[in-house]
């Protein structure tokens, strides 16, 4: 890319109001997209879902306009966008039922993936599917993206003081969906 | 009242994430779990979502950075473009309100004036008049027609 190209790029971005260049919205997608489509997936139970929404969480965060002190902030600021997007979407599914049921399509395909763990994906699917949106939001953060109680929090536009309580209870409550209550 | 955490926990969770749970962990950790409500949940949810996340990260077709880019450029343009309009909407909102007051203000001015007007016009032969100035009316009827059709052709087409 030509000093002309980044100019222009520059320019264009400005003029439609985004706040990051080409450049470093690939670089961000290219990190993120993959974790953001697992999430929105999780959450919605619809990979077809998941695919337009996650199109709609990074325009929406470029549209967002805000300034971040850091990529970790950055990245919050995202998964808040796709929490309240895959909220929004099951709203509208809970309004005009089509017949999917959160985790079947995912369950579908992710047996048709790996063969090999077919039951074991079935389960945590199943089990996933029966929690809270909530909780599954904060479990998949925690153990699947390696988020702290801060970053469950500001993704998921809560309290930080009440995450340690509440992840333990969502916890508590998969453990025992999975069979393993330890009790 | 039930603990929320453990100062193990940390522990357990990477051995997890690192499929290093139950068998290649030390011993005394594995006993202490086996006794803790927290590291034995912590073990068992985050080796399953671990498994989940693996299997869906390797799911999705994503579309290229540069084409979500581009289609986020274009509805950013669509939607300032749209943005910038709607000032121009308001002010001829505001500028067809004041009109309409100046009309009422001009009206209520020459009301009298009107009143008489209109006296004065059922007095008068319309037909015999009409057939006196016909090219006139028929002049002044198509200007009323033409320029309002014309000037909304014009603003349909922006």
């Amino acid at each position: 890319m030509t000093f002309t190209d980044v100019s222009r790029a520059d320019a264009i971005s400005a003029e439609a109001g985004l706040v990051m260049d080409e450049e470093s919205f690939r670089a961000f997608y290219e990190r993120n997209a993959r974790s953001v489509w697992a999430y929105l997936a999780r959450l919605t139970g619809d990979r077809y879902a998941a695919d337009d929404l996650l199109q709609e969480a990074f325009y929406r965060f470029l549209r967002a306009g805000s300034a971040y002190e850091s990529e970790t902030h950055r990245r919050n600021a995202l998964y808040r966008i796709a929490t309240n997007l895959a909220r929004d979407a099951r709203r509208r599914v809970l309004s005009h039922p089509v017949g999917v049921i959160a985790g079947d399509d995912i369950e579908k395909v992710a047996g048709r993936q790996a063969a090999g763990s077919v039951d074991q994906s079935a389960d945590v699917t199943r089990a996933l599917s029966r929690l809270k949106p909530r909780e599954r939001a904060m479990l998949w953060l925690a153990y699947a993206e390696g988020a702290s109680h801060n970053e469950i929090a500001e993704a998921l536009g809560l309290k930080p003081g009440s995450m340690k309580l509440m992840l333990f209870r969502a916890r508590r409550r998969l453990a025992s969906l999975l069979g393993k209550d330890t009790r | 009242m039930p603990r929320y955490e453990c100062e193990f926990e940390a522990e357990v969770l990477a051995a997890a994430i690192q499929s290093r749970w139950p068998d290649r962990v030390d011993p005394a950790l594995r006993e202490h779990a086996s006794k803790c409500q927290v590291c034995s949940d912590v073990a068992v949810v985050a080796a399953a979502i671990d498994t989940a996340r693996e299997e869906t990260r390797e799911l999705p077709v994503l579309p290229d950075a540069g084409r979500v880019w581009w289609v986020a450029q274009m509805r950013a343009r669509r939607e300032a473009a749209l943005k910038a309009a709607r000032p121009i909407t308001a002010t001829q909102l505001i500028a067809g309100a004041c009109a309409v007051g100046l009309l009422g203000a001009c009206f209520g001015a020459t009301s009298a004036w009107f009143q008489e007007s209109l006296h004065h016009l059922a007095t008068i032969d319309a037909p015999g008049l009409l057939a006196q100035h016909g090219a006139l009316a028929a002049g002044i009827g198509a200007v009323l027609v033409l320029v309002p059709a014309a000037a909304w052709l014009a603003l349909r087409k922006e």
